[in-house]
């Protein structure tokens, strides 16, 4: 697959007929994932996180990945018995990563949604979230209405706070980047009147830096992050289903949550944010609905 | 390939290359306006004026634009000097564009013969007379092909605009396929796009080129 696209780009720029078909080539869906024996035979499993997210994905003053999200994927590759490759990616590059086969997990603080689902498979939940809406102290953003016309909001592209603003606001005017770090320099610049993004993400923005408040702490639905696979990839699903299942009978996000994020958010929202073995708190049926969704969306189709 | 999509897709290819084109030439004007103003001071040994032209040079034909837009959209808010998106674009295009015009003039100056200026001298030129009439015309036409592969050049370095949040035809595609997911039909577009921009360009530069030539050749 990877070498179909690269021969189809490479004749797109050629002359553009030859491309028409071999864009169709590449179209083709081949198994470009790896099942779980073939990563144990290789004995290394590569990873998808986050490099400037932090305290999710990160990379830390050792130039090692450190996070919630890369707890859990030291625990897989332990589990797994493999060394773990991490690969650094942007929102964007998220669902390209499965689908080229450049990693075999995406563990980027990635967010449930039915379109994502039609293009990769989603484990088993074990994370909360939702949207929030960070604004400087002295014109807070309450509510969606405040922002002006010629206001701009600052987003990070691939998020889901870009689809849901393009989708359901489409008259705010956003301000894109394509990288967490890029987007933090130019709120703190100013650039941007509020900034739209995970509530994890604006919370713990909010209170690292004096000066902002999260004034919308919960936007659109309650979304899950779970792991994700390449499309079709059922054995490392099942794997890690199992896995996530397993490591919550030793109540194991709660010790990744205090490891890794006790420090940002504190005790208070620990309740709110873990998901322990797949199944969130208050709705087991929304945990069953997170894993079914890949069927629900291929149904839908 | 999914054409209901490509179909959808088509008016923000559309703005995002009009957004381009706009930023694009804008910058390449800037661009000659610099490169030649630095010629002019490298050409008449301005003194002190001519250290700076050749630290500037060199410092933008040695850093890549990602780090110059870097450095003009999020450095200088830092010292309260904020810029939009579309002014820093044009500055960072013009001022790596004016680093490599210079250079283009510079080797086009270099080309004309100095008996050619000798010769003005002895029919009575003045300096600047002699570098208008009988130097610039020359070195213009012979350095037309490096300026035409420089403008080609420059449209093309727009494609790092993403990072200021610069919805150009590269982030248009980037970020379609964050949200979309259809790779093929979108970087297909993008290549469509980038032709479109481009050809003419090539084109109209080898006719503009075919006509300077035949001033300083004859026909």
């Amino acid at each position: 697959m990877k070498k179909q696209t690269k021969a189809a780009l490479f004749g797109l720029t050629l002359a553009l007929t030859s491309a028409l078909s071999m864009t169709a080539f590449a179209g083709d869906s081949d198994k470009v994932y790896r099942t779980v024996d073939e990563i144990k035979e290789s004995g290394t499993i590569n990873i998808g996180v986050f490099s400037d997210k932090s305290p999710f994905g990160y990379v830390d003053e050792n130039g090692d990945y450190q996070g919630y999200d890369v707890y859990l994927g030291n625990q897989i590759g332990k589990d797994l018995g493999v060394d773990i490759n991490y690969v650094s990616t942007e929102a964007a590059n998220r669902v390209e990563y499965l689908k080229t086969g450049k990693v075999d997990i995406i563990l980027a603080n990635f967010t449930v949604t039915p379109e994502r689902a039609e293009e990769v498979d989603f484990a088993l939940p074990y994370m909360n979230v939702a949207l929030g809406v960070v604004s400087p102290d002295d014109h807070v953003i309450t509510s969606l209405d405040q922002i002006g016309k010629d206001d701009q909001v600052i987003v990070i592209s691939g998020t889901t706070a870009e689809t849901y603003l393009v989708k359901n606001n489409p008259e705010i005017k956003l301000q894109k980047y394509d990288a967490y770090a890029e987007a933090k320099t130019a709120f703190e610049n100013g650039s941007g009147v509020a900034w739209a993004n995970d509530n994890t993400e604006v919370i713990a923005f909010a209170n690292e830096n004096p000066g902002y408040t999260v004034g919308i702490p919960s936007l659109g639905s309650n979304d899950t992050i779970a792991p994700a696979v390449s499309k079709g990839n059922d054995s490392l699903l099942n794997w890690l289903n199992d896995e996530i299942v397993s490591l919550g009978k030793d109540n194991f996000f709660h010790k990744d949550y205090e490891e890794t994020l006790l420090d940002t958010y504190g005790k208070d929202y620990e309740d709110t944010l873990v998901i322990e073995g797949g199944q969130p708190a208050e709705a087991s049926t929304e945990a069953e609905a997170a894993a079914a969704e890949t069927e629900a969306a291929t149904e839908a189709e | 390939m999914d054409f209901g999509a490509i179909h959808e897709y088509l008016p923000l290819y559309r703005d995002a290359l009009f957004l381009t084109m706009r930023i694009g030439w804008q910058g390449i004007l800037l661009a000659f306006v610099i490169g030649l103003a630095a010629t002019i001071i490298l050409h008449f040994r301005i003194p002190v004026l001519r250290q700076l032209t050749s630290f500037y040079i060199e410092l933008f034909r040695n850093t890549p634009l990602l780090v110059q837009l870097f450095f003009i959209y999020f450095a200088l808010p830092k010292v309260g000097l904020r810029i939009t998106p579309a002014l820093c674009g044009m500055v960072g295009l013009g001022l790596l564009g004016g680093a490599y015009m210079a250079e283009t003039f510079r080797s086009g100056l270099e080309n004309v013969p100095l008996i050619q200026s000798e010769s003005a001298a002895s029919l009575g030129m003045s300096r600047m007379q002699a570098f208008r009439y009988v130097v610039l015309p020359q070195a213009v036409s012979s350095s037309i092909p490096g300026l035409v592969a420089n403008v080609i050049f420059l449209l093309k370095e727009t494609s790092v605009f993403s990072t200021v949040s610069l919805m150009d035809l590269m982030f248009t595609a980037k970020d379609l396929i964050g949200m979309y997911a259809k790779t093929v039909e979108c970087l297909f577009l993008l290549v469509v796009f980038y032709l479109i921009m481009l050809l003419p360009v090539s084109i109209l530069g080898s006719i503009v080129e075919r006509r300077m030539r035949r001033a300083e050749f004859g026909s």
